[in-house]
């Protein structure tokens, strides 16, 4: 994908916030390139996802090539470049979480939601009509202990049975 | 029963320890004041040398030895702290960030003044949103304070901290994976050497070093290395002449889960067994321990008759598995072992970083093999192959005789040790992600090989009672007793 070739419906920018922010992050490092991740971290916040637009703005900011940041998008799970719903459901379903039946607890998010689990290169199929959860699986949350274990955005849910995943689904805010 | 012995996790549940002035009272930043008040860089250096702490973060790398390797002369010099916590089984640093981050504060600011280094990156893992948060607000809190910044302590020295989400990617824990990664890139491993000590992030000398790692600086530094070598048993290594003396000192912080009633984080001096850790554990859940992974899922498994090894650097790696980050997963008699690999075997396939050919193509295949099998579709032919065993000479070797193998497993074993040999530990790839493919691959199937024949005869998974489904000591390669003369000897 060479710069040309990138169809721009809207161009991206930041915030005021966080063009602030990026301000004060670009200063940390002796290479502009090294603010890649955190600067794709904001915008993704900003954005939703990482949209061209959003790529080819980034690649302004950080005087690289377009390729070169999508060639980093496409390699970390956590930057999306589909649109995803309100919340992101991330589930762990690696060894220490599956000892502690993680899967009751994705099969009951999987029927409650009525969805499937996205994919990372599918993300609407695991996007309910709505919009407002996205499911996924991901691998180890660090939170073994207290397992099974999901996050919903930033926020980690400890010690899940099929009950709890209920309660916490109602009391988020549509 | 063995006592927890907290130090780096002493007052981890005092509230808002989180806070500088509460951190403060607990006798925060004291052991950094000392450094800077009693002794000279050297001398710093020469206290981490002298203490034998090895890192925590997987490889077990002595640490003042890493130190030792950084060239003085070349500037700048990074610290890059390693909070990418990503291995299957481990959770410690989790709670370091988030309850206790002035602590690592205080092992940056130690490690930085030994090593002259202006500059640290920590590196948090993109989904430890609430760990940064409170970083950032501890560093701050030291801006502040005047321990951060320029001419801290009125030291003449600049430090500063900063710290940089990584995005979900396994294999940026990776020392050299971290390193392109903090550099904006893909985060996919250097070929070595160069090491980063000599050459790391913009391509100058880097000390790449665990969170729990440099926790543990304030309190060598603050309680002595004598005090410190008295935690966790000294070896000797009776491979030198004169034997040295291999240290394991220092208390770990053990996270347990699986199987387990009470799963956490256990502090610990170096060096119980494994069946006292289930036990300070809560015990176990369930009837029998089938098998228990020492050191996060990258470490060989060890089976019922291992339960006595020492959960230490030398004794692991004596009986073929490692330490690694500390991370004990425990199976009871209910689990399917086959059904274990093939959850481990998703996890690499899913994060191999695809830079070489043999991770990228081996790992999934080595998940397809497996899953093949418990699907119920291993493949039923079998073939004949030299028998390896006991020989006359009491070593491991040919025996002249031959075996009759299923296919799938002749292959299984086989695409393994192409990624990354075992037996000769050797890889064909750029990082030692290879080894952590194929050390769970062999060695669960060389342990537990009954279970696995099971699933490719009976078409189906099959959980066969402990004791049948492992594969004893005296059969088999993959323990330690049979080719490993006693190399080390209890100092
Ligand atoms: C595939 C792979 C993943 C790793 N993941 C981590 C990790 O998540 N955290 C960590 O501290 N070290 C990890 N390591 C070990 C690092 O490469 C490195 O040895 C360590 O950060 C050095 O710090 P230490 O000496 O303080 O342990 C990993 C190594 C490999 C090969
Ligand atoms: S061994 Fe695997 S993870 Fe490591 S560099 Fe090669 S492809 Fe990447
Ligand atoms: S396996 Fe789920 S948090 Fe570690």
């Amino acid at each position: 994908m060479s710069d040309e070739i990138v169809q721009i419906e809207t161009p991206f920018q930041f915030n005021e916030e966080n063009k602030r922010e990026f301000d004060e992050l670009i200063g940390r490092y002796p290479v502009k390139e090294a603010a890649m991740l955190p600067t794709l971290h904001l915008a993704q916040r900003q954005e939703g996802y990482i949209t061209p637009a959003v790529m080819k703005y980034v690649a302004e900011l950080l005087e690289l090539s377009v390729m070169k940041v999508k060639d980093v998008v496409t390699f970390y799970p956590m930057f999306f470049e589909e649109p995803v719903g309100k919340y992101v459901i991330r589930i762990c379903h690696t060894l220490p979480c599956a000892l502690r039946d993680c899967k009751v607890v994705l099969e009951h998010l999987k029927a409650k939601l009525g969805t499937d689990v996205a994919s990372e290169t599918n993300l609407a199929k695991g996007t309910t009509d709505d919009g407002k959860f996205t499911l996924m699986k991901v691998e180890c949350l660090a939170s073994c202990d207290v397992a099974p274990v999901i996050m919903v955005n930033d926020d980690l849910y400890k010690n899940l049975t099929p009950e709890k995943v209920d309660e916490l689904l109602e009391q988020l805010p549509n | 029963m063995v006592q927890e012995r907290r130090i780096l996790y002493e007052h981890l549940d005092v509230p808002n320890i989180n806070t500088f002035d509460v951190f403060r009272q607990h006798e925060g930043y004291t052991r950094f004041e000392k450094t800077i008040a009693e002794y000279q860089p050297e001398d710093i250096a020469k206290m981490v040398m002298d203490s034998g702490l090895k890192g925590r973060g997987g490889a077990g790398f002595s640490t003042g030895l890493k130190w030792s390797f950084v060239p003085r002369d070349i500037e700048p010099r990074y610290l890059c702290c390693n909070a990418d916590e990503s291995e299957p089984g481990t959770f410690s640093n989790r709670y370091v960030l988030e309850k206790n981050p002035h602590l690592l504060i205080e092992g940056i600011l130690i490690c930085c003044y030994a090593m002259g280094i202006e500059t640290t990156y920590v590196y948090i893992r993109g989904e430890f949103t609430l760990g940064k948060k409170m970083l950032d607000a501890a560093i701050k809190e030291a801006y502040e304070q005047g321990y951060l910044g320029e001419n801290v302590r009125d030291t003449g020295l600049n430090i500063n901290i900063y710290t940089h989400p990584g995005a979900g990617a396994y294999i940026c824990g990776e020392e050299t994976g971290l390193i392109e990664s903090l550099e904006g890139k893909r985060g996919q491993p250097r070929n070595k050497p160069p090491f980063p000590a000599v050459e790391g992030v913009f391509m100058k000398p880097t000390v790449v070093q665990n969170v729990e790692t440099l926790c543990n600086l304030p309190f060598i530094v603050g309680n002595g290395v004598d005090w410190y070598t008295k935690m966790g048993p000294t070896y000797a290594d009776m491979r030198n002449d004169p034997p040295t003396p291999d240290p394991n000192t220092g208390t770990k912080l053990y996270c347990i889960s699986g199987d387990v009633n009470e799963p956490g984080v256990y502090e610990l001096d170096l060096g119980l067994t494994c069946s006292e850790l289930i036990e300070v554990a809560g015990g176990l859940r369930g009837e029998e321990v089938k098998a228990v992974i020492p050191g996060g899922s990258s470490a060989p498994i060890l089976t019922h008759y291992e339960l006595d090894t020492r959960l230490d650097f030398t004794s692991l790696t004596l009986a073929k598995s490692m330490l690694g980050s500390g991370g004990i997963i425990v199976m009871n008699e209910t689990r399917n072992i086959v059904d274990c690999l093939l959850n481990i075997m998703k996890f690499y396939a899913h994060e191999s970083c695809g830079q070489c050919t043999p991770c990228r193509w081996g790992t999934p295949w080595v998940r397809d093999i497996v899953q093949r099998i418990a699907d119920g579709e291993g493949r039923q032919t079998t073939i004949t192959r030299p028998k390896f065993g006991i020989t006359e000479s009491g070593r491991w070797g040919d025996t002249g005789e031959t075996e009759e193998v299923y296919e799938d497993l002749d292959l299984l074993e086989n695409v393994a040790n192409n990624i990354a040999n075992v037996d000769t530990m050797t890889w064909n790839t750029i990082c030692v992600f290879g080894i952590a493919v194929s050390w769970p691959a062999v060695s669960y199937l060389r342990k537990f090989r009954p279970e696995f024949e099971a699933a490719i005869r009976e078409g189906k998974l099959v959980t066969l009672p402990v004791a049948e489904a492992t594969v004893p000591p005296e059969e088999n390669y993959a323990y330690q007793q049979r080719i490993i003369p006693k190399e080390f000897a209890d100092l």
